[in-house]
């Protein structure tokens, strides 16, 4: 074997292919069922989330589990390629309102820490979530209401949480 | 190799109806975003804007808007958006569509997204929704019915 195969292949080949076709099956199954890469764009998550930024969403975060206040989830529309990303500030059965910017969960208002103090008045009528919705928003609270997408969502439409 | 090279050759040659909705919409998409940069009269585009949608074509964009009828009523209103479209480019992504046991008409869901450039900085900004779609076949496969999707309500 010449040295630049020896270099390739490893003084194994067969070993190095098993390898390869082992590495390449785990990164078959991570990327198509565990987790999906996204770059987002917009400034709906911003300040946690600049436009642009790179991470992975973990699918297998709410198979077992439940979504939280808090979770920051990828929201499918037709598929997988374009996803919404939103915080979830109301679960199922809940009741949601908010009130000159201030959110209002259960009559009683939120605190939201990661949301930057230039945030607008807006206001949005009270709705109770049925037991297969959460209502989700983004952090950007500094925009015109008519520019941001919020609102309830459907537990089957969340595809998991962000990792980072 | 020969099999493999023969499936897709006839796949090439004799597009089920599934593909033959996908490169039509794959076209009107091109046809939206070409009228951006190319020297094309507004109301020749609209027109060949038109001929991918039926006649009574109904469009539905839901938040409190009235659904627009008819395909000369949108070919107007895209007549009229264009010299407002140099700055904006269409992009669809997880088109599926479902063919009825007729064969006739499909069902299509697909994201659009909406690109807008700022001329002054160069940034994009990018607005995505999803849409349901009715098409009909009629020697070509038509838009006879758009519908918004609220993802979130």
């Amino acid at each position: 074997m010449s040295l630049t195969a020896r270099v390739i292949f490893g003084p194994n080949p067969r070993r190095t292919a098993v390898r390869v076709l082992v590495l390449a099956g785990m990164s078959l199954i991570t990327f198509n069922w565990v987790l999906l890469p996204i770059r987002t764009q917009g400034i709906s998550m911003v300040p946690t989330y600049q436009s642009g930024k790179f991470t992975f969403v973990n699918r297998l975060a709410f198979a077992y589990g439940r979504p939280n206040r808090g979770d920051i989830v990828a929201i499918r529309l037709a598929g997988l390629h374009v996803v919404y990303v939103k915080r979830i500030i109301g679960l199922p059965g809940e009741r949601v309102e908010i009130i000159e910017g201030q959110v209002h969960v259960n009559g009683k208002p939120m605190l939201e820490r990661y949301v930057a103090a230039d945030r607008r008045p807006w206001n949005y009528a009270e709705v109770t979530l049925t037991p297969t919705e959460y209502f989700v928003i983004g952090d950007n609270r500094s925009m015109r209401v008519s520019d941001h997408d919020f609102g309830r969502v459907e537990r089957s439409r969340l595809v998991g949480r962000l990792l980072f | 190799m020969i099999g493999l090279a023969g499936f897709f050759g006839l796949r090439a040659l004799y597009p089920n109806d599934e593909r033959l909705i996908n490169q039509r919409l794959f076209a009107l998409r091109d046809d939206v975003n070409s009228g951006a940069t190319e020297t094309f009269s507004s109301v020749a585009r609209a027109a060949q804007i038109g001929t991918f949608f039926t006649e009574d074509v109904v469009v539905d964009l839901g938040q409190g808007t009235a659904p627009i009828v008819g395909r000369e009523t949108l070919m107007g209103m895209a007549a009229r958006l264009e010299p407002r479209t140099t700055a904006f480019r269409l992009e669809l992504d997880d088109v599926g569509a479902r063919l009825a046991p007729d064969g006739r008409t499909a069902d299509v869901s697909l994201t659009v997204s909406f690109v807008l450039r700022t001329v002054s900085t160069g940034g994009e900004s990018v607005d995505a929704r999803e849409f349901s779609l009715g098409m009909t076949k009629d020697g070509v496969w038509r838009i006879a019915r758009v519908t918004a999707v609220d993802t979130l309500k």
